[in-house]
């Protein structure tokens, strides 16, 4: 037990840089999940010149490394005058990069809805718009739901690089206690459990919706 | 009541309707059949416009649906969206797969169009719902939804969706077809009394003895085209055309217990 002593003493430390892990990843999945809605909406009702714009920004998206976006934007927002805290640089690179992500996720659940319901809410004279929020969207987000989860999950993992360009969070923290205690296994292995235990509980959550979507009501 | 004058629709190079042109009269009840491919659901769909169509005008009671033409040039234009689905509200819609919202109990599903596309206070609508449940045979179901039931008691509140916004006519694809049998008769008997209560009724349909029960006028589609249509006596059993007198023998040897 002897050898766990400097996990012991700074296990409250790592938890403080938990916390900022999790603030982080909810802050940013928020602006992540509104902005995945609204370019999924616009690449599939969008006019050609949207859609040919937003088909754009994901195939730029997926090709960049979210550390080189990172890093890339830590260099870039000093010289483009925009004063922003890093925190709040890091939540919209955050945001910006998995709300390419999750507008895949959103239209690949709206596209999965049978044609019939479409037929079926067009032929008693509604809207688009109504369509979309009273048949649509209820049907596609619990199809979505799984896959969003999952998301989530790569998305509080993904936190831990933020710790490149100076931002405090759980694997920051434990980089500084490695340092002064020199223990990075015990340090390592406390904050890895750390992550686990956040990311294991978000996947049974996915599990379950999962399970509701299957077995429907 | 309902004017379809020289309807014509492709898909890529086929052809699937031919200048079709039929007119329905007020409370009157025509059947469509005819070989798979024919175009009969097709010809539906056009009706309401779930499917474009290149050629020809389709109107209801004196309105055009979907497109109209322009008054100076003469040119054929397609409404705007809100305009469409504005008419299709007086266009009622039965599909072969009932394509009930799965995530509304079976009085959502009724109560949902009326209330948010007609405006209908919430109490009336759900009054009216309830009605037409009675009248389909369902009373006891409105909560439940829509996996819970059988096919023939979907289909029945796939009916009374379509009722509920008390449209001018009723149009019904071939809405027995994903049935078990022992289900069918049901369906029927509910169709049955909406023909009998004088309701505008365009069936497609591949039972025979339903269609000759039912229908006061058949018509036979075939390649597109309307071949031969009639009083349900004279067509079943005095046929016109060749073509309807192959249908109906091919029809008559497979179905013979």
């Amino acid at each position: 037990m002897k050898e766990f002593a400097p996990l012991l003493h700074s296990y409250w430390y790592l938890l403080r840089g938990a916390e900022m892990t999790l603030l982080m990843a909810v802050v940013a999945v928020v602006p992540a999940t509104l902005l995945g809605i609204l370019l999924a909406l616009l690449q599939l009702f969008g006019k050609r010149f949207a859609r040919a714009a937003v088909l754009g920004y994901l195939f730029v998206i997926r090709g960049i490394p979210l550390l080189v976006l990172l890093t890339f934007t830590y260099y870039l927002l000093p010289l483009t005058g925009i004063d922003l805290p890093p925190f709040w640089g890091v939540v919209v690179v955050l945001a910006f990069y998995y709300g390419a992500f999750m507008s895949e996720v959103f239209r690949a659940g709206i596209l999965s809805l049978p044609r019939a319901q479409w037929d079926a809410a067009r032929s008693l004279g509604m809207s688009r718009r109504l369509m979309l929020q009273i048949v649509i969207f209820p049907q596609a987000l619990r199809l979505a739901a799984p896959p969003f989860v999952n998301l989530c999950v790569n998305l509080v993992k993904a936190t831990s690089l933020v710790s490149i360009v100076g931002l405090w969070e759980l694997t920051m923290a434990s980089r500084e206690i490695v340092e002064r205690t020199l223990a990075p296994f015990q340090i390592f292995l406390g904050a890895a459990a750390i992550y686990f235990c956040i990311c294991y509980t978000l996947a049974l959550y996915g599990k379950y919706l999962e399970r509701r979507v299957v077995h429907g009501h | 009541m309902l004017e379809i004058a020289g309807v014509s629709k492709r898909f890529g190079t086929l052809e699937v309707l031919r200048e079709v042109s039929l007119s329905v009269g007020a409370g009157e009840v025509v059947v469509v059949i005819g070989p798979s491919g024919s175009g009969k659901t097709t010809l539906l769909r056009c009706i309401n416009l779930l499917e474009d169509y290149e050629q020809g005008t389709v109107t209801v009671d004196g309105e055009p649906i979907g497109y109209r033409l322009d008054p100076r040039t003469g040119k054929r234009q397609r409404m705007s969206e809100r305009e469409i689905a504005a008419s299709r509200e007086h266009i009622g819609i039965v599909f072969q797969s009932y394509n009930l919202f799965p995530h509304m109990s079976v009085l959502q599903n009724i109560i949902a169009a009326p209330v948010r596309v007609k405006g209908v206070p919430h109490a009336k609508a759900e009054a009216r719902a309830r009605d037409l449940l009675a009248m389909v045979g369902l009373s006891d179901k409105a909560a439940e939804y829509p996996v819970r039931l059988s096919g023939g008691q979907q289909q029945r509140v796939a009916i009374a969706r379509a009722l509920a916004m008390d449209p001018k006519i009723m149009l019904f694809d071939e809405v027995t077809s994903a049935l078990d049998p022992e289900l069918v008769g049901e369906v029927l008997a509910a169709m049955q009394q909406l023909a009998r209560d004088g309701m505008t009724m365009v069936v497609v349909t591949h039972e025979m003895s339903f269609a000759r029960d039912i229908a006061n006028r058949i018509v036979f589609m075939d390649g597109g085209v309307i071949v031969e249509q009639g009083q349900p006596e004279q067509l079943f059993f005095h046929p016109n055309t060749e073509r309807v007198r192959l249908f109906l023998k091919r029809y008559n040897d497979r179905y013979r217990i």
